[in-house]
C-alpha cells in the first residue's frame, strides 16, 4: 500500500530563487520536496499517489495559487495545502482557508512555523489516507455483500429484529438468522451496535 | 547765505530803485552824473564791501559812482592829509561830483573840514556815523544830511545775556589803538548796567595770544563780548573783523559783537547796525539829492535801528533756544530745508516722488507677489504629485510588500537552509557557498527594489535633465508588472528603438505613466481574461515623442471626456480624481499634451506626446 512510502512535498513558486530555497531547506530537514515553477507546471506532472502536501505561492504568473487549490478540490486530490505569500492580503487568505487550506504563511516564513504546518499537512493527508483505505475496504466488503444481504443489513441497521425482517421480507426467521451471521462475517463485525457504526461510516464515505 | 528776509529786503530796494528810474524825469536821464563816495578806512574793510555793495544796488543806473579811502587809522598825521587833499583836488576838480558821501566818521570830519577847498557847494551824505560821534560836533550845515547809527554794545550784550541764561561771567575784549580805547572807556560804562546780573571782566590791550590763550580756558558760565580791535597789546595791527575771528575761533565761550561785519567769523551775532542798509540809505538820500530834491526838504529818519544778526550755526553750536530769536532777525548761514525754499514746486516734485516711489513699490510688490504666487503654484503641484505618488504607493503596497518578501523569504529559507546542514555535521561546503551566493543576490535584489521605490516615492525637488524615456519606462515597469499579474492582468511594454530624450524631471514622467497605467488596469479589472490586457508603448515620429496607455476596457463615456481631466473627477468607487488631473498637469509642465481618445478595437488610449526639436524636447518644466 502507497502509505508506506515517505511523504513528498511539492513546492510551486513562480519565483527561482525562493523555490530553490525552499527546496534546499527541505532538504537539510529530511524531507522530499519537488519544485514546480507554475501552476501548470504542478498540474501536467501529476505528482505520484503518495503522501505529501502542497507548499503554494498564492501570487503567480497566470492561473493563480488559489486556481490550482481548487482544481485540486475538483480533481478530488486529497494533497493538503499550505500557501505561502509575500503579502497577506484578507481577502485571499479568508478565500484559501475556507478552501481547506492548511495554512496560510507569510513569507519570509520562520523555519519552525513552516516546518510545524507542513507536519500538521502531513498528519492531515496521513489521516485523511488512513480513512480512505478504511473506506475502501469497507465499501469492498460491502461489495461483497448480496442483495438480499444488504437488504438485511439495512433493516438491522435501522433497529429491526429478525422477525420484523422475516415478516417484512416474507421469508423464515431462521434464513434471516443465516444471512445476518454471513453479513457480518463478510464485514468483520461481531455485533449489531458494530453493524450500526459501520453504517454510519458508510454513509459518510467519499465517493 | 542771508535768509529769506533780506532777500526780501533787496527785492524790495530792487523794486525801489525800479520804480525810481521810471518816474525819474526823463530829462535828467541822460546826464552822467557823480557820486564820489569817501571811506574813513581802507578798501578792503568788510564794512565798505557792504556799504558799497547797499550803494551801487540802490543808486540810479545813470548816476557812476567813484570811492576814495583815507585808510584811516592806517594813515594819520599832517602831511598825508596834505597830499591826500591835494590829490583829490586834481582828480575831482573836472568835472567835479554831484553828491558827496562820507562814509564813516573821520570821513565826515575829513571833508567837513575839506569840502571848502575840494567841493565847495556840493552836497554831501554822512552814513556810518554815530550819533553820539555828530554830538561831538558842531551842528551840521544844512546841506549835509544823512542818518546817523548807533553801535549798539549795550543791546548786544543784553542779546547775550538773554541766550544765555546760565552766564555769569562777561568777558569784555578790547586793543590798544585810540578808536580802542575808546570804546573800552563805552564799554566800561556801559557794562555797569549789567552789573547785577554778571560780574564784567575786561581782556583790554593784551597781547593777543594771552587774549586767546585766557578765552581758551573759559568755562561754560561766561560769554564774550568784543568790537574787535585794530591794534593788540603787542602793537600788532589788524582789521577788527579779523581779531574777533580770532577770538571766536579759540573761545570756549559764545562770542558776540556789535557790528554785522563780524558775522560769519565765527561770532553769534548782536544787534548791529547793518552796513548794506547803511549803503541803500546813503543811496537813496544821494538819489533824491541827484534829482535836484533840497536837502532839506528830506524826511529822514532820526537813527538807522540796529538789527539783531546771528549766525545759525552759532545758535545750533551754543544750543540756543530757537523761540529767543525775534522774528525781524537776520538769520545767517541757515540752510534752508527745500520745503522752506520752494514750497509748491517741493510739494509738487515730492508728492510726484512719492507717486512714483508708489508706483515702483507697487510693481515691485506686484512682481515678487506674482513669482511667490509661481512658487507656492509649483510647489503645490509638486507637494500635489507627491501625494498622488504616495497614494498610488498605498494602491500598490501589496505588490510592493510581494515584491520585496519575495527576496527576503529566499534568504530567510536559504539560511535556516545552511544552518541545518552545519548541524548534519557532514561536509557540505560546495551547498553552503551557492548559499550564501544566493543570498547576497537575493538581498541585492531586494535593496534594489526598495532603492527604486524611494526614488519613485522620495520627496525631492523637481529635477530638470534630460532623460531616455525608454528607460523611464523601463524602471517602472517591473512594478507595473508585479501589479499588473497581482490583478491577473497582461501587461505589454513595447518602447520605441531609439533613445528617446526627453527634457525635465524623469520621476514625474514615470508617475504619468504609473497614473495611466493603473488607471488602464482598473478599467480592464472586471472583465474576462481575454480582455484583461494593458498596452504600454513609446514611439517616436518626426518631430513628436510619444507615450501610449491603450487598454481594452468599457472605454469613456462620452458624457465624461470634458471632465475627464478634471480634479476629483472620478467614477471609481473608491478613485479621489487627482490621477489623471495630476498627469495632465505633470505632462504640460514639461511642455507636452496628454490625450484620450476611444481605442479602435474598444477601451481607451491615453495619448501623451512631447514635441521635439533636433531631436531633443527642449522644454522641461515651469
Amino acid at each position: 500500500m502507497s502509505a508506506s512510502l515517505p511523504p513528498l512535498i511539492h513546492v510551486v513558486d513562480d519565483d527561482e530563487s525562493l523555490r530553490t530555497a525552499l527546496l534546499r531547506l527541505l532538504g537539510a530537514a529530511g524531507f522530499e520536496a519537488r519544485g514546480y515553477a507554475t501552476t501548470g507546471n504542478f498540474l501536467l506532472w501529476p505528482p505520484p499517489d503518495r503522501p505529501g502536501c502542497v507548499l503554494l505561492d498564492v501570487r503567480m504568473p497566470g492561473p493563480s495559487g488559489l486556481d490550482l487549490q481548487a482544481a485540486l478540490q475538483r480533481q478530488n486530490n486529497p494533497l493538503p495545502v499550505v500557501f505561502l505569500t509575500g503579502y497577506a492580503d484578507v481577502a485571499a487568505s479568508v478565500r484559501a482557508m475556507k478552501a481547506g487550506a492548511v495554512d496560510f504563511l507569510t513569507k519570509p516564513v520562520e523555519r519552525e512555523a513552516l516546518f510545524e504546518a507542513i507536519q500538521r499537512a502531513l498528519a492531515h493527508d496521513a489521516a485523511q489516507r488512513m480513512a480512505r483505505a478504511e473506506a475502501e475496504r469497507l465499501r469492498a466488503a460491502f461489495a461483497t455483500l448480496t442483495p438480499r444481504e444488504r437488504e438485511v443489513f439495512n433493516r438491522i441497521v435501522l433497529g429491526q429484529i429478525n422477525k420484523q425482517i422475516a415478516d417484512a421480507l416474507g421469508i423464515a426467521e431462521r434464513t434471516v438468522k443465516i444471512q445476518r451471521a454471513q453479513l457480518m462475517t463478510k464485514l468483520g463485525a461481531g455485533s449489531a451496535a458494530e453493524l450500526g457504526r459501520l453504517a454510519e461510516r458508510l454513509r459518510h464515505l467519499p465517493d | 547765505m542771508p535768509t529769506a528776509s533780506p532777500n526780501a529786503r533787496s527785492s524790495l530796494v530792487w523794486l525801489l530803485v525800479a520804480c525810481c528810474f521810471l518816474l525819474a524825469p526823463p530829462a535828467l536821464a541822460g546826464e552822467a552824473r557823480h557820486v564820489l563816495v569817501l571811506y574813513s578806512n581802507n578798501r578792503l574793510l568788510p564794512a565798505n564791501l557792504e556799504f558799497e555793495a547797499g550803494l551801487r544796488e540802490t543808486l540810479v543806473n545813470s548816476a557812476e559812482s567813484s570811492a576814495e579811502f583815507l585808510d584811516y587809522p592806517r594813515f594819520d598825521g599832517e602831511s598825508y592829509i596834505r597830499a591826500l587833499t591835494l590829490f583829490l583836488n586834481e582828480k575831482y576838480a573836472q568835472p567835479p561830483p554831484d553828491v558827496l558821501v562820507a562814509a564813516g566818521e573821520e570821513s565826515l570830519d575829513f571833508l567837513l573840514r575839506h569840502r571848502a577847498e575840494l567841493f565847495p557847494r556840493i552836497p554831501m551824505v554822512h552814513a556810518a556815523v554815530a550819533r553820539s560821534f555828530l554830538s561831538s560836533l558842531p551842528p551840521l550845515p544844512a546841506d549835509v544830511v544823512g542818518v546817523p547809527i548807533q553801535y549798539d554794545f549795550p543791546g548786544t550784550i543784553a542779546l547775550a545775556l538773554r541766550w544765555h541764561p546760565q552766564a555769569r561771567r562777561l568777558v569784555v575784549v578790547t586793543g590798544t589803538s585810540a578808536q580802542d580805547r575808546a570804546w573800552e572807556a563805552e564799554l566800561r560804562g556801559e557794562v555797569a548796567r549789567f552789573q547785577d546780573r554778571v560780574t564784567a571782566e575786561f581782556l583790554a590791550g593784551l597781547p593777543t595770544d594771552v587774549v586767546l590763550k585766557r578765552l581758551s580756558e573759559l568755562g561754560g558760565d561766561a560769554v564774550v563780548f568784543t568790537p574787535g580791535y585794530f591794534e593788540d597789546g603787542a602793537g600788532h595791527q589788524f582789521v577788527p573783523r579779523e581779531a574777533a575771528r580770532l577770538i571766536a575761533a579759540v573761545s570756549t565761550a559764545p562770542v558776540y559783537g556789535p557790528f554785522d561785519t563780524f558775522i560769519g567769523t565765527g561770532i553769534v551775532g548782536g544787534s548791529m547796525p547793518n552796513f548794506a542798509a547803511m549803503g541803500r540809505k546813503a543811496g537813496e538820500i544821494a538819489n533824491a539829492l541827484l534829482d535836484g530834491v533840497a536837502p532839506t526838504a528830506l524826511r529822514l529818519p532820526e537813527i538807522m535801528l540796529p538789527i539783531v544778526n546771528v549766525d545759525w550755526r552759532q545758535v545750533r553750536r551754543w544750543d540756543i533756544d530757537h523761540n529767543a530769536i525775534p522774528g525781524d532777525a537776520i538769520v545767517w548761514f541757515k540752510t534752508l530745508t527745500l520745503l522752506e525754499e520752494h514750497p509748491t514746486e517741493t510739494a509738487v516734485s515730492t508728492a510726484v516722488f512719492l507717486m512714483q516711489t508708489g508706483l515702483i513699490a507697487g510693481l515691485l510688490l506686484e512682481r515678487r507677489r506674482r513669482r511667490r504666487v509661481e512658487q507656492a503654484m509649483q510647489q503645490q503641484r509638486f507637494e500635489l504629485a507627491h501625494a498622488s505618488r504616495l497614494a498610488v504607493a498605498g494602491e500598490l503596497t501589496g505588490v510592493i510588500a510581494h515584491e520585496i518578501n519575495q527576496p527576503l523569504g529566499a534568504i530567510l529559507s536559504n539560511a535556516d537552509a545552511a544552518d541545518l546542514l552545519l548541524a548534519s555535521g557532514a561536509d557540505r561546503r560546495n551547498e553552503l557557498r551557492a548559499i550564501l551566493a544566493d543570498i547576497r543576490r537575493d538581498d541585492l535584489r531586494a535593496s534594489e527594489i526598495i532603492h527604486r521605490l524611494r526614488a519613485l516615492l522620495a520627496k525631492q525637488s523637481v529635477e530638470r535633465q534630460p532623460f531616455d524615456l525608454n528607460s523611464a519606462v523601463g524602471e517602472v515597469e517591473p512594478v507595473l508588472r508585479a501589479e499588473a499579474r497581482r490583478r491577473g492582468i497582461a501587461l505589454e511594454v513595447r518602447t520605441a528603438a531609439t533613445a528617446a530624450i526627453l527634457v525635465g524631471d524623469r520621476i514625474q514622467i514615470q508617475q504619468v505613466l504609473l497614473n495611466l497605467v493603473l488607471n488602464a488596469l482598473d478599467a480592464v479589472a472586471d472583465l474576462p481574461e481575454e480582455r484583461r490586457v494593458v498596452a504600454v508603448s513609446t514611439e517616436r515620429d518626426a518631430d513628436c515623442l510619444i507615450l501610449v496607455v491603450r487598454d481594452h476596457g468599457h472605454g469613456i463615456a462620452p458624457e465624461h471626456l470634458p471632465k475627464l481631466f478634471d480634479s476629483f473627477f472620478s467614477t471609481k468607487h473608491r478613485g479621489m480624481g487627482l490621477g489623471l488631473s495630476i498627469a495632465r498637469t505633470l505632462v504640460e509642465a514639461h511642455g507636452g499634451r496628454l490625450r484620450a481618445e476611444p481605442n479602435p478595437g474598444g477601451g481607451a488610449v491615453f495619448r501623451v506626446e512631447w514635441p521635439m526639436s533636433n531631436g531633443t524636447s527642449t522644454l522641461g518644466p515651469a
